[in-house]
């Protein structure tokens, strides 16, 4: 969709500064990033709790938005399906829990291989799909699987799981879980972008065919990037079962989850790492600034939504970004009237 | 043989809601994932009709067309036709807004409680070979048919289905012929839309109207048009019969309950191995 951030090496102040300066940019901006993980790590300590609680859903909706944007976003596969790894996470950890002795830990890293599988089974005759047919594959793929769950005995089948005590943790653990597993998913998502494996992924993106005619496999390339976001929403998919303690198909088996993964990468920037994150974080403060009214937030989120891609389909951070360059022109122009 | 003849009278209405959304994607290759809540906004203009002007919901037809198309020209003018540029997905996300904003709508004005349309041919029906058959599934299928046709023979002999063809298959030949292909961009939405009125006033009539069942009758509409062939003007009666067969006979073999697991399991496999559907080939 935004081919300009196709390659993850473009810099913002390429044009503005000489060497030395750019590196102590980049410490700079590494130091802030720092201090920013380790605030936001001693949350618990400055937060009250009811933002304790607010944090955990904010920080893994904007990890299962970063995990989406590697498929959707730098892969270009725009899967409507991505609820149903949020199920499978959620489902397999509460069930795991039920019927094993394992601890939380190995139950939640159960439930991101379980997604895994699932996405890459889904993937291997979907991904054959162009476009469109994709989108239109995850989401019956989805709704077939409600439907499975729906009369499924070991499910639970309309009344849904109960997490047993086992899985029941406190406000501040699930805090540090929520925080880390963004972390994690945002490293993995950047680390994947700026290797070689993701120029070959934006490649086959941008131009199958051409990326085709240099060797790369296209399926192969995209079938990685869905197991590997399949598994990292798997482990939002167990947080989230942490948070709820009770899963019903209906709710975690929904098309809502991948709406709200695609509109905070579209809305914060698609196919950029700060996007999902802008994006989610906006639709949540959104959220619960209208907390009375959560019909009137829906439609500022399509509102929002038809606004930005018409508009700015960068995104915010695109905006963002452009910005320092726009100002460097400003600059330039005004400089040039004066002399 | 009651389930073939229910899955007759089911095919006509099938049909009808997919019209709109097989000839959007066959002129545009645009997947309006919108179509499911414009099908259930006719209906619901329908109950609004029906509650201010005591209209019956056929004849409330004859406003509602014009309402919806009014409200679909320019959406694809203004919106959507500038992303088309841009590729598959902006577009795409873009009528997932739009389906965002209309589900709000309804929510709005109508709760989410379910509400239904209630004529006499609602509840009345007649026996047709030992079955019980419900007279809006009639008028339905009647008129499903009718709306096929008469897309058919309009794509394939008037002069806007002309351009319309000529507009789906070379955009920039037919523009440097002449063709306003925007306007007939923005035109075939705005008939998709009015298409799409009458299956969402039968579906009020012979169901029930909830402000988030729209995904589920895309869903549907989605199935029959990928057996049918997506594009496919003809083919959506074929797809209509099929779903419908699936349907009557998965619940007498299987349940009730495991109606929507057979559809959309269909859908999904179809998708896979033969994309281009059971009989597709190309628009009409």
């Amino acid at each position: 969709m935004s081919t300009e951030e196709a390659t993850p090496t473009h810099k913002v102040h390429s044009i503005a500064s000489r060497p030395p300066e750019k590196a102590v940019m980049r410490a700079g901006l590494w130091l802030c990033l720092a201090v920013a993980l380790l605030v936001v790590f001693d949350g618990p300590s400055w937060l009250s709790l009811n933002d304790v609680v607010l944090a955990v859903t904010m920080f893994n909706l904007m990890a299962m938005a970063q995990a989406w944007n590697l498929i959707g976003g730098f892969g270009g596969q725009f899967s409507l399906g991505h609820g149903l790894f949020v199920a499978v996470g959620g489902y397999t950890t509460t069930l795991v829990l039920i019927h094993t002795g394992v601890s939380l830990a190995v139950s939640v890293l159960i439930a991101g291989c379980v997604a895994a599988l699932v996405g890459a089974l889904m993937a291997i005759p979907l991904l054959r799909l162009r476009g469109v047919y994709f989108s239109v594959g995850t989401l019956g793929v989805l709704i077939a699987a409600q439907a499975w769950v729906i009369n499924w005995k070991f499910a639970g089948q309309t009344t849904g799981v109960v997490l047993p005590a086992s899985g029941t943790l406190g406000f501040n653990t699930q805090y540090y879980m929520a925080a880390s597993l963004l972390v994690i998913t945002t490293v993995v998502v950047a680390s994947l972008v700026k290797s070689r494996y993701g120029l070959r992924l934006m490649a086959v993106r941008d131009d199958e065919g051409a990326a085709a005619e240099l060797g790369v496999n296209g399926f192969r390339v995209k079938l990685a990037a869905l197991t590997i976001s399949a598994f990292l929403v798997g482990l939002c998919g167990a947080m989230n079962a942490f948070q709820q303690l009770t899963l019903e198909p209906y709710s975690a088996i929904s098309i809502s989850w991948a709406i709200g993964m695609i509109l905070a990468c579209v809305i914060g920037g698609l196919a950029t790492i700060p996007g999902p994150l802008i994006g989610a974080g906006l639709l949540f403060l959104l959220q619960q600034e209208l907390q009375a009214d959560s019909d009137l937030t829906q439609l500022l989120e399509g509102v929002i939504l038809l606004i930005v891609i018409r508009f700015a389909p960068g995104g915010i951070w695109g905006l963002v970004r452009a910005l320092p360059q726009q100002l460097l022109a400003q600059g330039q122009r005004l400089r040039a009237k004066e002399t | 043989m009651s389930q073939l003849i229910s899955a007759i009278f089911l095919a006509g209405l099938y049909a009808s809601i997919s019209l709109g959304l097989t000839l959007v994607f066959g002129v545009m290759r645009l997947v309006n994932l919108a179509h499911g809540d414009i099908v259930i906004g006719a209906g619901y203009l329908a109950l609004f009709f029906g509650g201010n002007l005591g209209l019956d919901p056929l004849v409330a037809l004859v406003i509602i067309i014009p309402v919806v198309m009014l409200i679909a020209y320019p959406l694809q003018r203004g919106l959507l036709n500038p992303l088309l540029a841009h590729g598959a997905e902006p577009p795409l996300v873009a009528t997932f807004g739009v389906s965002l904003i209309l589900e709000t709508v309804y929510l709005l004005k109508y709760t989410s409680n379910a509400s239904s349309l209630n004529p006499s041919y609602g509840f009345n029906g007649f026996h047709l070979l030992g079955t019980d058959v419900r007279t809006v599934l009639a008028i339905a299928l009647g008129g499903g048919v009718a709306l096929v046709l008469a897309t058919h023979f309009a794509l394939s002999r008037l002069r806007f289905g002309k351009a319309l063809r000529a507009a789906s298959e070379d955009p920039e030949a037919a523009m440097a012929l002449g063709i306003d292909v925007k306007h007939v961009y923005a035109l075939t939405f705005a008939i998709g839309a009015a298409l799409s009125a009458f299956g969402g006033v039968m579906i009020g009539v012979a169901f029930s109207l909830t402000p988030t069942a729209g995904l589920t009758w895309l869903l549907l509409a989605f199935t029959v048009i990928v057996l049918g062939g997506m594009g496919s003007v003809l083919g959506t009666l074929a797809g209509g019969l099929l779903v419908a067969l699936a349907q009557e006979y998965g619940a007498l073999a299987f349940g009730p309950q495991y109606q929507n697991l057979i559809v959309f399991s269909m859908l999904v496999i179809v998708l896979v191995l033969r994309p281009q559907g059971l009989f597709g080939r190309k628009l009409a």
